[in-house]
Parts: structure tokens; C-alpha cells; sequence
């Protein structure tokens, strides 16, 4: 039979320091980067080392590695990285930030506030789309915010769209008065329609 | 259907979205019923008042209301020639692909992960043995692997009952079992000798870097379950695991690109697998 049974390949994981990881992250191959930075994340939980890494990062995989390991450790320092990232001028490095703040999920309640309410337009209406991730109630509160408030009708279509998905019956309200700030906008008048529909709908007693 | 268990329209669409977003399950109006015969029952089953109370316990994820979802809505019970069109891809285009240009005298390497009570490894092993013209040629190493030690009891003795074997033909089981009591089917000791089985937790990286790189991963309906952080975490873990030009072929309700941009997505006849592309080491 040509099947074969072997014991596995590989032995022990050589052991590392500290000091030569973070020696590897900074200045190893790509291959070491990549590897540096899951040990990095994995058994010295240094968030700081992490951050620091993205700033000069250019190896699309290490940057992947890097933001896993930020998003794995979860520490308020971790995930405060993640959010001072979905700023950056790099569309990759925000993006990357994004996902990985995403897979957070309620460990990003206390950054949202700051994000939607941030200046750059970019990051409000991203932000919108990581309150997805919150119980009901609190991406209602969140958002119910944004609909009121903000100027962009564009964040706000990011709001009604989270809304339409996850909101409750409490966002009603500030729907109605999203639609009216923005008159002349049909794409938003058309994308609360929907969502109205959706978070009023009765949940238990319609005919299917 | 009990009056509270009924769902509308509204209710089905916000779930289909959860679980597309969860899952990258598309669940069209086609299977409407399906959908909606499933969300009553798991509304039933956890006594919720109505859909909006479910849905809420749902997004929170008590008792862990995700999974037995998903479960729902996906087949677990397993059995031999599953998926039998990853199969077909494996001798078709994968194995092709993989021993173009290498050394004959090195291994292939096929890791079932998770493996559950076995069926899936003695599967590629029998479809190779039948199916794969250069079976002859090369070495093959065949590992299964699984975080429950019980299932991997179970799949180091081999021994099935007559469901699992549903998919294959009387001669197969003629050729591949023996029957060491009525209604039981053992897989052929050589066969059981051929697959190794070992422990394995995928998101625990000193766990899965031990058991080296392969040529070709099946890790069927297992990061489902998983939550997003933790998908992220094994995917990079089955990515280090990958030789460079490897595959990982996933269950059909699964998607890697939802997960992770390391891997490049490649369709064949047959089936659509996820590569890690050439050239990187790992």
C-alpha cells in the first residue's frame, strides 16, 4: 500500500527570546516578520511591540499577522491600537484595522463614541459598520446618535443600514427624523423605508 | 406550528443576513421552508416569547444559541464519500497540481482536520487507492486530527455501522472492511495502520505547527463555530500549516475569503479551494 505512516515531522519549537523577537519583527525576512509577530501576539501579548511594527510594515501578510495578534490579545492597549489605526492615510492599514477591530466585538464599545463622532467622514462611516457587532440595544443607542446628528448622509445611510440589520423598535424615532434632515436624498429615504419596515415589523404573530 | 413560533418575512430576512454574515451561508427564498422550519424550531427549543426575544438571545450568543443554530442549519452527522465532489477535485486538479515538478521521493502529505470518528481520512485514503492513477508513485501520508480524544478512539479502531457507509458501493466495502460483528464494518487493519490520528486544538498554534506542512488540508465545517477573532487565528494557523501551493478545501457552507486575504481562491470543475499562494515559506 502506498500509504505511508510517519511520526510528525517537526520537533520542538526552538525557543526564542523576547528581545530576539522583537529583533525579528523589526528587522528579520518576511518569513521571520510573519513568524515574529504571531509569537509576539501569542506569548508576550506586547501590543505596543505590534503597533509600533505596522508603522514601517509593508509586507501585506505581516501587516494580516500583525493585526490578528493585536485583535487576539484584546487588552485595552490592543484595541486602542486597532482604533487610532482606522485613521491612517493607508486605505490598507484602515481596512486591515477595521476587520480586525470587527472580530472584537463588544471590546469595541468604549472607542466607538470617539470614532463616530470623528471629523473625517471616512472613519464615521466605518465606524457605523463595527456597531454591528454590539447587543441591540447598544448599537440602537449608538447609532440612534448618528442619525440625529451627523451631517454626512452618507454616515448616516452607513447608520441605517446597521440599523435596518441589528437595530430595535427604539430607533423608530430617530429614523424618522434622519429622513427628515435629509429631504432631498432618495437613496436615504429609500434605504430608511426599508429599514422602518424591518425594525417595526411584529416579530411573532405575521402570516409567512 | 405553534402561533409564537411563526416568523414573518422581516424576521426571516434579518436572520438570513446573521447567518450570511456569520457564515457566508446564502439562504435564497428557494429554501424558505427550510429556513423557516429551523428558526421555529430553535425558537421552540429555547422557549423565547417570539422572534425578536430569539433573535436578541441569538446576537448575544447565550448557551452558546450560535452554534446550535448553525448546527441547525448544517448536516453534522458524517459518514464516508461525504463531499465526495472534493474528492473528485482532489485527483482531478489538486494532487495534479501539487506533484507537477516536485521530487518523487517526497511524501504527499493530506491533513483531515478535524477528523471526527474518521470517516473523512479513510475516505481520501480509499478514494486515492481507487481513484488516483499514480496512487503507486508516490508516498502518502495521511494524518487525522481532532480536539476530541473519544472521536479519535473511535477513529483509530475503525468501526462503523451501516449509515456511514451509505455512500459506498458493496465492493468498496468488500474491499476496504471487514465485518467483526452483524451490522458493524471494521476499516482493514493495513488501511487503519496507514493514517496516523493525533490531538489538536486548530486555534492553538503550538498545537498544529508540530504536525508540519501539507500538501492539501480538509478542514470541513469547523470555523464556523468559531468566533470571528478565533477564525482569524486558525486561518493563520492552516496557513503555516499549507506548503506553498497547497490547498485547503473547506465545507460548502464556508468561505475563506470572508476570513482572511492570505489565501487566493482558485475554481475547479469540481469544487472551489483556497490556496496558499507559491512562493511564500511561512
Amino acid at each position: 500500500m502506498p500509504l505511508v505512516r510517519r511520526g510528525l515531522p517537526v520537533g520542538e519549537e526552538a525557543r526564542t527570546s523576547a528581545g530576539d523577537l522583537l529583533e525579528l519583527l523589526a528587522r528579520g525576512s518576511v518569513d521571520e516578520r510573519w513568524s515574529a509577530a504571531r509569537r509576539i501576539a501569542g506569548e508576550l501579548g506586547d501590543a505596543l511591540a505590534l503597533d509600533a511594527a505596522l508603522a514601517s510594515e509593508t509586507e501585506p501578510r505581516v501587516r494580516e499577522a500583525i493585526f490578528t495578534g493585536l485583535a487576539r490579545i484584546g487588552s485595552p492597549e490592543s484595541i486602542a491600537a486597532l482604533a487610532l489605526r482606522v485613521r491612517s492615510d493607508d486605505a490598507s492599514i484602515r481596512t486591515g484595522a477595521l476587520d480586525a477591530l470587527r472580530t472584537i466585538g463588544v471590546g469595541v464599545l468604549p472607542y466607538l463614541p470617539a470614532l463616530l463622532r470623528d471629523r473625517d467622514t471616512d472613519v464615521r462611516l466605518l465606524a457605523c459598520d463595527l456597531a454591528i457587532g454590539l447587543p441591540a440595544t447598544e448599537t440602537t443607542s449608538l447609532l440612534c446618535q448618528v442619525l440625529v446628528d451627523d451631517p454626512d448622509a452618507n454616515v448616516c445611510a452607513s447608520a441605517v443600514e446597521v440599523i435596518a440589520e441589528a437595530g430595535t423598535p427604539e430607533a423608530l424615532p430617530s429614523l424618522r427624523r434622519c429622513a427628515a434632515r435629509f429631504p432631498d436624498d432618495s437613496f436615504l429615504a429609500y434605504a430608511i423605508g426599508i429599514a422602518l419596515e424591518r425594525v417595526a415589523a411584529p416579530s411573532s404573530n405575521a402570516d409567512v | 406550528m405553534a402561533n409564537q413560533d411563526r416568523v414573518s418575512e422581516e424576521d426571516l430576512r434579518r436572520l438570513c443576513e446573521f447567518l450570511y454574515r456569520r457564515t457566508g451561508l446564502i439562504l435564497g427564498e428557494a429554501k424558505r421552508y427550510f429556513i423557516e422550519r429551523r428558526a421555529a424550531d430553535r425558537i421552540a427549543a429555547t422557549r423565547a416569547a417570539d422572534f425578536a426575544s430569539y433573535f436578541t438571545r441569538l446576537r448575544g450568543d447565550v448557551d452558546g444559541e450560535i452554534e446550535q443554530l448553525i448546527n441547525a442549519f448544517t448536516v453534522n452527522e458524517t459518514y464516508f464519500y461525504r463531499e465526495d465532489h472534493q474528492l473528485r477535485c482532489l485527483t482531478t486538479d489538486l494532487l495534479r497540481e501539487r506533484v507537477r515538478q516536485r521530487n518523487r521521493r517526497e511524501p504527499i502529505r493530506i491533513w483531515s482536520v478535524p477528523c471526527s470518528t474518521g470517516e473523512e481520512p479513510y475516505s481520501i485514503a480509499i478514494w486515492l487507492l481507487e481513484n488516483w492513477p499514480e496512487v503507486d508513485a508516490y508516498e502518502i501520508e495521511i494524518v487525522g486530527s481532532d480536539i476530541d480524544t473519544h472521536v479519535l478512539e473511535a477513529a483509530r479502531l475503525g468501526d462503523y455501522g451501516k449509515r456511514a457507509l451509505m455512500r459506498l458501493s458493496p465492493q468498496l466495502i468488500e474491499r476496504y472492511f471487514v465485518v467483526p460483528a452483524p451490522e458493524r464494518w471494521r476499516i482493514l487493519d493495513d488501511l487503519r495502520q496507514s493514517v496516523q490520528f493525533t490531538t489538536v486544538n486548530v486555534v492553538d498554534p503550538a498545537q498544529t505547527r508540530p504536525h508540519g506542512q501539507f500538501d492539501i488540508i480538509f478542514c470541513r465545517n469547523v470555523l464556523i463555530y468559531f468566533d470571528d477573532a478565533s477564525r482569524r487565528h486558525a486561518a493563520e494557523n492552516l496557513y503555516e500549516n499549507l506548503m506553498p501551493g497547497g490547498f485547503i478545501c473547506l465545507g460548502h457552507s464556508e468561505s475563506m475569503s470572508r476570513i482572511s486575504p492570505l489565501f487566493s481562491v482558485r475554481r475547479f470543475a469540481d469544487a472551489i479551494v483556497y490556496q496558499r499562494p507559491q512562493g511564500e515559506k511561512g
